[in-house]
């Protein structure tokens, strides 16, 4: 379908040239974004005003701060903002495409080995010479190497974006390893270009020249003057939407050619392995030797890319918990794909930078040495901006100190700290999640609700004495869904009972990642290695009761001993858990000074990302004089006046009607609309689709008859472009029919 | 006058030379096979002596009228060809002409399909029980410079027609000039695919890979072909001329050039066919040039060309299927171990050859099962006793029928890396590879949750008829809906017999895009309970909002889906609302889905679809249509299988 294809088709380009293009259809739609792109360029008095009028503006305290800061040396710190941001989404840009490219590696070198496995398999019968290459007639050979070698490469997610880019790289990486390659796409094999289409892109790709005519000749006295030594590679990224016809018909052609010209063909499949068989039919079916490639779902890469991006390391960018959820539920529920994702974080780091006055600041967080950063950064800070950071509403919950530099560079370094606690704390609970195959989003999301903080602090209050003091006192922490603090069958009870029942093999791993994970924290780093100490006693212990057992026969004291043993280091291991969670689990908007580096607007990021066109359209075209503004119209409230615009006249008119709209009336309720005259403009009109009749003035009525019918009409027409309309039926050529949904 | 009346002469010649070859079409058609080959060959080595000496030539002319035409007719176009040469062709093409061996194509220079013109004998053991097709395309080709008429080769897909006539070829050592139409995909690539190889035209860098000559138009095609024809005859002769005659004779390359068109049941498919067949058939009559041989292949008969329209027809040579025999043969060929492999294909043989006979699906499915057949074995030379095969015969018993069924088997690369991803993947192939292709559960396909109710919607949209949604889908939900559903099925049941009957016959229907909404907001806010419950505190968000928010990009996801080919579109003109739609998802799939939101499809579609088959079954009572049926269903179920006979056959 073409309309969708549109943001998304331009499959060449590199992810960032990609995202501004996808962003377009926002650009137009929506008014959000914008807002964006204009920041950079345009002085910073408009666009705060402009701001201003958005619907889902910030909070009045934030806009008075915009204010304050920006009415002193605005400019410069708008500056700092904007180097900030390119640095810190340069940072997470890129480790995002390591990750993404990490996920991708192994896949790739698997098949690139199968690659050369297929070109010995074609060239075990003999390196064909020139002449044999080039002759128009198929080579003698055995019946079963006329098959193509096909890699079908199952990308497991129904939208295709994601994947654009993972072709292109699969491209590359063949490429570096001295195949030709070729990257088509199934524009090239439209019905309505049909096979000459595909074997012209084909050349165009590969031998650099656009022939008068497409022969597959061409490419075989180009592969002779190439050296006629490495596989041919074409790679179909997305294999369902070419045309049956058309593909099956390349097949054929190629596997003529097959021994002559080595080509490999990889196609992506994004749905399942029905789809070649149901696409091609069977004679070109049998020319196919597949063979099956599976890249990351796309969870796991959001996984990755979630760990890598908000928990590895802290780019001095983050979500809050609102955000987080949002972009879970979008992901999840609408659009499943890690692009939209990547474009919706790219969103909010631009919409935190630009609206929160101190994020500058978060540049430290990308600093080594924090510390000093801030100190030095905070001194030279004017009062205003200090005042700024402790009026923030985190600080005055927790009014602590005054307001200093230092103080604030203090703040700062504890919320980082806080930040990598945090974070090592949801990667274990994940390195345990992980059993239960749950998703790092899932207790991600969990993790930041600023409930978990409020409950936990009442409980350290509670227990304040035990637990600050010895660390043995997790003893005494109650397990699972008694624990006030989790809910019950929450996502990170459940895994702190996951712990309790691991088996001792996955403990014993799930030990060393923990290990792995709290670096950061000492206090947990000696408990994690006490418990795998323990352990591995144990485990000695056991295998050495085993093989009393073995030898004695007498399995069962001994057994069930161990049996209870292992049920104690489990035990730990779970109070040990719920110890992390409860004293370092501390979400981010819990933190004071967090807001300087989260992002919790989720309207602002849902209005833009989800632009609503439809409803969008309906609304503004019942509410024209709102954008309009004009004095005609702000006076008369909801009455139609002849000076608006047509279209808006006549979707207010439809709104009397039902799904079905008769034209006459509909025309001649418009006619008297737009005949009344302006003078008597204000008095309100009923307009009733029968009540209407001759009210206008007989002297215009010859000239402006056939003007009217055509203002209606192209009101109309363009009411029919926008989707809301469906134009008349055979069956029922005097309506009209209302296609709209949702309003 | 000379000019004249040699032209009418030759006209004459002509037209007895069309006679007597009829004659010998005739007496070939009446009875090709019985006619005892050696009496052929006395007829055409006549004619070959004949022509080697060239004294004779006046007295024979009359029964071998095509010597004379031999004789006068290139020379006459000899003189204008000269003429025409001069003045019209490129320099480039005369230069490429005379630095390129005057003998050209396949013959000498470089080896046809071996190193050596095969001898009659390794040429019939090349192709077992292809012996008549080989001796009778022998005798049609005639023996060395012998006029012949077009030849029409038929048969099925892979029963050796190209190979065999390229073999042929082969072992005369004649030059020929081949053009696939698959690979000639339209008329201009086949006209110039065909002049390049006639002027030897070889595609480079420095020409930047372009043809000889430019030619669109048959007329110009004709006029080329013309040209380059008695040029590269002239070559020939020159070339025949200036080595030793009877060299040559025995050499076997002959003065004739052969025109092999192959694939020509696809010319019918091409936008313009209209002219290319006929002008192809007709070739012959407007060249009228006896140095040239027209051969066609074709996967259909004769009868499909919608022909005769005054030209010669050509003579059709059948290459029939294969018998067992002969597969047996031919798949015993290049076995090392001959007793071992007989004995597999004593076991595999029957079921697939009740599927089919080409010999190229079968050795691809063989290949794999002959891999399972070895598999016990540790000494591939071993020759098997009766025990053995019985126990191998085991082995493979339970992959026969799970082949049967499949006509694309994929397979994955195990390598030694073992990643998370991977080794999930190959759990699923290892299920996979027990049979049943979709046997996993489990949905491996990422669909965003409103792609799922959009695509379960879609699925019943496409089962149910639209007059039930009425009584499906109610505002209070689910629970109801059951009720009403039994109860509306109490009443008329012969009625709902017959449309259920015509809905089976029909398969899926198509829905337009409003009844998918509805239906699709039915779902969501029947489902929009139960996920409140799953996620309560999770989604702080009021439900009504999130409502509004799925509705927000159904439409997207619904091309999302059209691209998938979950949903098919029918009509143009996405403004205009009369576009509807179709579900092309088999059930196993919507089931899948459905399962994964935990949503109750069975209750609303699938188990009538079964009880429907079922009951239609009951009543007719007879097999045949059982078989009739089940294939209908899995034509809906899951595309195109391909033996839904075999695979009932077989328990």
């Amino acid at each position: 379908m073409a309309p969708s294809a549109t943001p998304d088709s331009p499959p060449a380009t590199p992810i960032s040239d990609n995202e501004e293009n996808s962003l377009q259809p926002f650009f137009v739609l929506h008014k959000g974004v914008p807002q964006i792109s204009e920041r950079k360029a345009s002085g910073p008095g408009k666009t705060r005003r402009k701001i201003c009028l958005s619907p889902t503006s910030p909070t009045a305290a934030e806009k008075s701060k915009v204010d304050v800061v920006d009415e002193e040396d605005g400019h410069q710190y708008k500056q700092l903002r904007i180097e900030a941001f390119d640095l810190v989404w340069s940072r997470i840009e890129n480790t995002i495409k390591d990750v993404l490219r990490e996920i991708n590696i192994s896949v790739f070198d698997e098949i690139h080995s199968w690659l050369r496995q297929c070109f010995s398999t074609i060239r075990s019968s003999g390196t064909p010479g020139v002449s044999e290459i080039t002759r128009s007639y198929p080579l003698f050979t055995d019946l079963t190497c006329r098959q193509i070698f096909t890699g079908l490469v199952f990308t497991r997610n129904v939208e295709f974006v994601d994947d654009l880019l993972t072709f292109q790289e699969l491209g590359e990486h063949l490429k570096s390893c001295g195949c030709h390659v070729c990257n088509l796409s199934s524009l090239d094999f439209s019905t309505k270009n049909g096979l000459g289409g595909c074997l012209r892109s084909l050349l165009r790709r590969l031998v650099m020249v656009t022939p008068e005519t497409a022969d597959i000749a061409i490419l075989a006295s180009w592969y002779c003057e190439e050296g006629n030594c490495s596989p041919l590679v074409v790679i179909i990224d997305d294999m369902e939407r070419c045309s049956g016809s058309v593909l099956a018909e390349f097949i054929m052609l190629l596997s003529e050619w097959v021994i002559k010209i080595p080509v490999i063909l990889i196609m992506g499949i994004t749905t399942t392995i029905d789809a070649p068989r149901s696409l091609l039919p069977s004679n070109a079916l049998q020319k196919l030797c597949p063979c099956k490639f599976t890249l990351g779902s796309p969870a796991e890469r959001m996984d990755s890319i979630v760990e890598a991006v908000l928990l590895k390391s802290c780019f001095g960018f983050t979500v809050g918990y609102k955000v987080a959820n949002f972009l879970r539920n979008y992901f999840l529920k609408q659009d499943g794909t890690v692009t939209s994702f990547i474009r919706a974080l790219k969103i909010a780091c631009a919409k935190h930078f630009y609206m929160e006055p101190l994020s500058f600041m978060a540049r430290g967080f990308l600093e080594d040495d924090s510390q000093s950063f801030w100190s030095a950064k905070c001194v030279h800070l004017p009062e205003g901006v200090l005042k700024c950071a402790f009026d923030l509403p985190s600080c005055e919950k927790n009014k602590m100190a005054e307001e200093t530099s230092e103080n604030l560079a203090n703040g700062l370094s504890d919320l980082k700290n806080s930040v990598k606690n945090w974070a090592s704390v949801v990667l274990c609970l994940y390195e345990a999640g992980k059993f239960q195959n749950m998703l790092l989003l899932d207790i991600l999301c969990e993790a930041l609700d600023p409930a978990l903080c409020n409950s936990n602090a009442l409980d350290n209050h509670v227990e304040i004495g035990n637990d600050s003091a010895k660390p043995s006192s997790l003893d005494h922490y109650p397990l699972g869904g008694q624990y006030a603090g989790l809910r019950k069958g929450s996502f990170i009870s459940q895994a702190v009972s996951r712990v309790r029942d691991l088996p001792l093999v996955p403990l014993s791993q799930l030990l060393k990642n923990w290990r792995k994970q709290s670096k950061e924290i000492t206090e947990l780093q000696d408990k994690v290695k006490e418990l795998q100490s323990m352990l591995k006693h144990e485990e000695n212990g056991k295998s050495l009761t085993r093989a009393a057992a073995d030898t004695l026969k007498r399995p069962s004291r001994s057994a069930w001993n161990m049996e209870k043993d292992t049920k104690t280091v489990n035990d730990k291991a779970a109070r040990l858990m719920l110890y992390m969670v409860r004293k370092y689990l501390k979400p981010i908007e819990c933190v004071p000074f967090h807001e300087i580096i989260c992002f919790k607007l989720v309207d602002i990021l849902q209005s833009t990302l989800i632009g609503d066109p439809r409803r969008r359209i309906q609304l503004d075209l019942l509410n024209s004089r709102n954008y309009l503004q004009c004095n005609c119209c702000s006076k008369s409230g909801d009455a139609i006046l002849p000076s608006m615009h047509d279209t808006s006249i006549l979707y207010t008119l439809a709104q009397e009607h039902g799904d079905l709209i008769n034209l006459h009336d509909w025309f001649q309720s418009f006619k008297t609309i737009v005949l009344q005259p302006i003078t008597k403009g204000k008095q309100k009109v009923k307009k009733s689709p029968s009540s209407k009749k001759g009210k206008y003035m007989n002297d215009s009525q010859d000239t402006s008859e056939a003007l009217i019918q055509a203002r209606f009409c192209r009101a109309l027409t363009e009411l029919r472009i926008t989707g809301l309309f469906r134009m008349p039926s055979k069956r029922r050529p005097d309506f009209v029919q209302r296609v709209a949904f949702g309003l | 006058m000379i000019w004249k009346d040699l032209g009418r002469l030759s006209r004459m010649i002509i037209h007895l030379r069309r006679l007597s070859t009829l004659r010998a079409v005739n007496s070939q058609r009446i009875a090709p096979r019985e006619l005892p080959s050696s009496e052929m060959y006395h007829f055409f080595w006549i004619r070959r002596e004949t022509k080697v000496s060239d004294s004779l030539l006046g007295a024979e002319n009359f029964f071998f009228p095509e010597e004379m035409v031999d004789e006068e007719t290139p020379q006459v176009t000899k003189r204008m060809t000269r003429s025409c040469f001069s003045t019209t062709h490129s320099n480039s093409s005369t230069e490429t002409r005379k630095k390129s061996d005057p003998r050209p194509l396949s013959t000498t220079d470089d080896s046809v399909i071996g190193e050596e013109p095969t001898n009659l004998d390794t040429l019939l053991s090349c192709f077992p029980g292809r012996r008549l097709q080989i001796v009778e395309l022998l005798h049609l080709i005639g023996p060395l410079n012998c006029p012949m008429l077009p030849l029409f080769l038929y048969g099925g897909a892979s029963t050796g027609k190209t190979s065999i006539l390229l073999q042929v070829f082969r072992h005369l050592k004649r030059p020929f000039v081949y053009s696939s139409c698959r690979t000639c995909y339209n008329p201009r690539i086949l006209f110039e695919s065909t002049l390049n190889q006639l002027l030897l035209h070889r595609r480079n860098m420095e020409n930047s890979y372009s043809s000889a000559k430019r030619c669109e138009r048959p007329a110009d095609f004709v006029n080329f072909l013309r040209e380059a024809l008695t040029d590269f005859i002239n070559n020939l002769k020159g070339y025949v001329r200036k080595s030793n005659l009877k060299e040559s004779v025995e050499q076997g390359d002959g003065r004739m050039v052969y025109l092999i068109f192959d694939s020509v049941e696809l010319i019918r498919g091409w936008d313009k066919n209209s002219g290319i067949i006929s002008l192809l058939f007709k070739l012959h009559d407007i060249l009228k040039m006896p140095d040239v041989g027209l051969i066609f292949i074709s996967n259909t008969s004769p009868d499909t060309y919608y022909s005769n329209t005054g030209y010669v027809e050509p003579i059709p040579v059948h290459f029939p299927d294969y018998k067992e025999d002969d597969l047996i043969q031919i798949f015993m060929r290049n076995q090392k171990n001959q007793k071992l492999y007989s004995s597999f294909l004593e076991t595999v043989l029957r079921p697939f050859s009740r599927i089919t006979k080409q010999a190229d699906e079968l050795s691809t499915a063989f290949q794999p099962l002959f891999e399972k057949y070895c598999e016990p074995i540790s000494d591939m030379g071993i020759a098997p006793n009766d025990d053995m095969k019985r126990m191998l015969f085991g082995h493979l018993r339970p992959h026969i029928a799970s082949a049967l069924n499949e006509v694309f088997k994929v397979s994955s690369v195990s390598s030694v890396k073992v990643e998370a991803i991977e080794d999930k993947a190959r759990r699923k192939d290892s299920i996979m590879k027990l049979g049943t292709g979709d046997a996993s559960n489990e949905l491996d396909l990422h669909l965003s949750i409103s792609a799922k109710y959009l695509l379960i919607s879609a699925f019943l949209a496409s089962r149910n008829r639209a007059t039930l949604d009425a009584s499906l889908f109610d505002s209070t939900g689910g629970s109801d809906s059951r009720k009403r559903r039994r109860k509306s099925s109490g009443t008329t049941m012969e009625h709902k017999e017959n449309a259920e009957k015509e809905m089976l016959m029909k398969g899926p229907g198509t829905f337009p895009l409003e009844r998918l909404l509805a239906v699709f907001q039915c779902l969501i806010s029947v489902d929009e309970s139960s996920v409140e419950e799953e996620q309560q505190a999770a989604s702080q968000l009021e439900s009504e909002d999130r409502e509004m928010r799925l509705m927000s990009d159904v439409l997207l996801q619904l091309s999302t889906l059209c691209n998938a080919n979950f949903i098919s579109k029918g009509g143009s003109c996405p403004l205009e609302g009369s576009t509807r739609y179709r579900c092309n998802v088999s059930e196993e799939m919507a089931m899948k889905v459905a399962r994964r939101l935990k949503f109750p499809l069975s209750k609303l579609s699938a188990a009538k679809f079964a009880e429907l088959l079922m009951v239609y079954v009951f009543h007719t009572g007879s097999d045949s249509i059982l078989i009739f049926h089940v294939d209908v269903f899995q034509t809906w179920g899951g595309g195109i299988s391909r033996s839904p006979c075999a695979s009932i056959s077989a328990p």
